[in-house]
């Protein structure tokens, strides 16, 4: 049996690889499979969010560098009971550890796209002019730059989820299971996601403040309240 | 360059086989499988056998001496909606710290006792042979899965309850995860009323709305849970939809209406 | 000499409340079993149903108004099911073999019985339900009268109390169909007695009156004028007033 750190080229191994290895390596090599993902998402996403940071400064490239793993690794812990519970709950017989495996796996191939767009964003970021007094959040330059790197995390999401599919499928015998389970991870990790996404702002640059690791009052307000009430005043006013 | 070793062959640390699906107009009987009529001794193997096997869980509700399961049911019930209830609780401190657990883990266990003989009559009448005993234990199941499934979310509600000072959202988000929660363990009460021989289900879907709103209108008997007043209990009476107006209503007159301890 | 008391607590302890859920899924061969030979103890336990289901349901009822209005209630409503049973017991008797279902007395007071039986536990076991939401309700006072909650409780009474006679009814004809063997011969002595059972019924509830109370009359049992005047005249009355004005 072949472990993925036995490979000479273990991400093309892990990204390659069939949907029954994936299982031949959740069953058997569970621990080095989680260790695997976690290096893969530190590093992948890691670097990408090096590349994100830097049009603000060195520093807000090293702190998105470690915030954007910590989200992906927090909203998977945060997230580890309640996926492990609705996954046989909706058909599929794993146990915890597993179902934090697989989920761990998905964010690792997406992490992996992320690291490998990671120079491109570079190169995007470093077309952009930089933050100067002529630079506002208004700007088409940073909008475009804004749109751009959104758009390569959500390739790099879909391809993670496009991933799990086939697995998912696999284990189940039957793709409405497979369908059902991948949609409540899906949700649930979104909706945890987003809030901790919210928790650890900034990411690329807060206008109105200095380069710092988290902005003030992270705990203020929600995500999904902001949305709420930005939608109200679209409709009401 | 991917792996060009061939795959190995099945190894015995692979999963046993998921057995095949039945085709329709076969329904298995409770304890036709070997693995559904191993007793359940502990609280983790209740908790596995509920996610993973509720058949086997049914099953030993049937068998002499299921008062022991039942009692383990709920006693993991009640500490489970505890441990919630501190997550609720965070979102205004203080006396919230102590009062939501005692008030969402004896109010969910009176809403059932107070559900729990109109259960027992519409499982009659549906022509159900199950005992009352038997419909206690699917009860205590739903309880059991509901308030796991809490357990699971509290993460996401504690995280929320940090992040905002908006009451109506935070009930509406807690209403949500315990509606989702409870979505789950009426499929499990389902499983077990269609292994009873019912022959209609209209009973027990009139039951669950009751159940539901019996559940809802508790939390507002019990006012407040998240927020906070001068008293433990509250002074007057209301119904869940008119205190849920005055809570919308004095979140839009003054946004920021909670204060945290 | 045996101490009566005592027989009869022993006698309950022997009854056998599983019959309780036989009367419940409708099992008609088992029911019409049960009318073959007169059972003391099953009498026993049909109207220990009556009287501990339609009694919880009343002190639920009358708990709106006053602590003491609910003992009322609870003695009343088991009491108005009661003698309405046994006041009908021989017309219902007459009624059936001249309708087409060849019943003895006896069969037919076993039939009725059953059938309030199956009634008043369902009423029973709605009664934390009604308890709840009286909990839930403002107290009784000329404003409440005036707000939603009273015709909500109203409203959810005459529900469940309707549900739990349909139920009693509908078991009733199930039995009826399989004692006669032909469903129209049923149907007949169903309404019938139901015709019969609401006539006596109501003119009962009408005297033992007030089953929740307002909030400006005192609690009691009775009423003053409880003999006085009857509730099919007291309709007649109501439809004349409408017409004059």
């Amino acid at each position: 049996m072949t472990a993925i750190g036995n490979h000479s080229r273990p991400v093309s191994a892990f990204l390659g690889a069939a949907p029954e290895r994936f299982r031949e390596w959740i069953m058997s090599r569970q621990v080095h499979l989680i260790v695997f993902c976690a290096t893969a998402i530190v590093i992948g996403a890691g670097s990408y969010g090096l590349a994100v940071g830097i049009w603000r400064g060195p520093w807000q490239a090293l702190y998105t560098g470690i915030k954007l793993p910590l989200a992906i690794l927090l909203t998977t812990l945060g997230n580890g009971l309640l996926n492990g519970m609705l996954a046989p709950l909706l058909g599929l017989n794993v146990t915890f550890r597993q179902s934090l495996a697989v989920v761990l796996m998905s964010f690792a191939v997406a992490a992996m796209v992320l690291g490998a767009l990671s120079p491109v964003a570079l190169f995007i970021v470093w077309n952009t002019p930089p933050l100067t007094a002529g630079t506002t959040s208004s700007s088409p330059e940073y909008g475009l730059l804004q749109l751009a790197l959104a758009g390569f995390v959500a390739l790099a999401g879909v391809i993670g989820n496009v991933r799990l599919m086939p697995l998912l499928r696999l284990w189940t015998g039957s793709a409405a299971v497979a369908r059902n389970v991948l949609l409540a991870w899906l949700a649930g990790n979104l909706f945890l996601g987003s809030q901790i996404c919210w928790v650890l702002r900034p990411f690329i640059w807060d206008a109105r403040r200095p380069v710092e690791f988290i902005g003030p009052d992270p705990f203020q307000g929600s995500f999904f309240e902001t949305i709420f009430n930005a939608g109200s005043r679209l409709v009401f006013s | 360059m991917n792996d060009q070793n061939p795959l190995p062959p099945v190894s015995a640390q692979l999963p046993p086989p998921i057995p095949p699906v039945l085709p329709a107009g076969q329904p298995r009987r409770l304890g036709d499988d070997p693995s559904e009529r191993l007793a359940i001794p502990n609280v983790v193997v209740a908790i596995e056998a509920i996610l993973r096997q509720p058949r086997r869980v049914m099953f030993q509700l049937r068998q002499p001496g299921a008062g022991h399961l039942i009692a383990m049911m709920l006693s993991l019930s009640v500490v489970c909606s505890l441990i919630y209830g501190v997550v609720v609780g965070t979102f205004s401190g203080g006396v919230q710290l102590w009062a939501a657990p005692v008030k969402i883990a004896s109010g969910l266990m009176i809403s059932a006792l107070i559900c729990l003989p109109s259960l027992y009559i519409f499982t009659c009448l549906s022509g159900s042979r199950a005992r009352l005993v038997e419909i206690f234990g699917l009860l205590a199941g739903l309880l059991m899965l509901m308030t796991i499934l809490l357990i699971g979310f509290a993460p996401v509600a504690w995280i929320f309850s940090q992040s905002t000072e908006s009451l109506p959202w935070m009930g509406t988000l807690h209403l949500a995860f315990w509606f989702i929660a409870t979505i789950f363990g009426l499929r499990f009460l389902e499983a077990g009323f269609s292994n009873s021989e019912a022959r209609s289900r209209a009973g027990l879907n009139t039951w669950v709305v009751i159940f539901l709103l019996v559940a809802v209108q508790m939390t507002t008997a019990l006012r407040p849970i998240l927020g906070t007043a001068d008293t433990i209990l509250p002074t007057g009476k209301k119904f869940f939809l008119a205190h849920w107006g005055a809570c919308l209503s004095a979140e839009n007159n003054a946004p920021a209406s909670r204060s945290r301890n | 000499m045996p101490d009566p008391a005592e027989g009869f607590f022993m006698s309950i302890t022997r009854l056998n409340v599983c019959e309780i859920g036989v009367l419940l899924r409708g099992e008609r061969e088992a029911m019409a079993a049960w009318m073959e030979q007169w059972n003391a103890e099953r009498l026993r336990l049909h109207f220990l149903l009556v009287i501990g289901g339609a009694g919880f349901y009343g002190a639920a009822m009358g708990w709106w108004r006053a602590p003491e209005q609910a003992l009322f209630t609870a003695i009343k409503f088991p009491l108005v099911i009661s003698l309405t049973v046994t006041g009908n017991a021989l017309i219902n008797g007459m009624l059936a073999p001249l309708l087409g279902l060849n019943l003895s007395f006896r069969q037919s007071f076993s039939a009725v019985l059953m059938s309030f039986a199956v009634a008043s536990a369902i009423l029973g076991a709605f009664s934390p339900l009604m308890a709840f939401m009286v909990w839930n309700a403002p107290p009784l006072s000329p404003e409440t009268l005036q707000g939603a909650t009273y015709p909500l409780i109203k409203l959810a009474n005459v529900a469940v109390i309707a549900f739990a006679g349909t139920t009693g009814n509908v078991r009733l004809f199930q039995l009826l169909v399989k004692l006669g063997g032909s469903r129209a011969v049923a149907r007949r002595v169903l309404w019938v007695w139901l015709a019969v059972n609401l006539f006596l019924g109501s003119q009962l509830s009408w005297i033992l009156r007030p089953f929740i109370g307002a909030p400006n009359l005192p609690v009691e049992f009775f009423r003053a004028a409880a003999l006085r005047g009857n509730f099919y005249e007291n309709i007649f009355q109501s439809w004349q007033q409408i017409f004059n004005n």
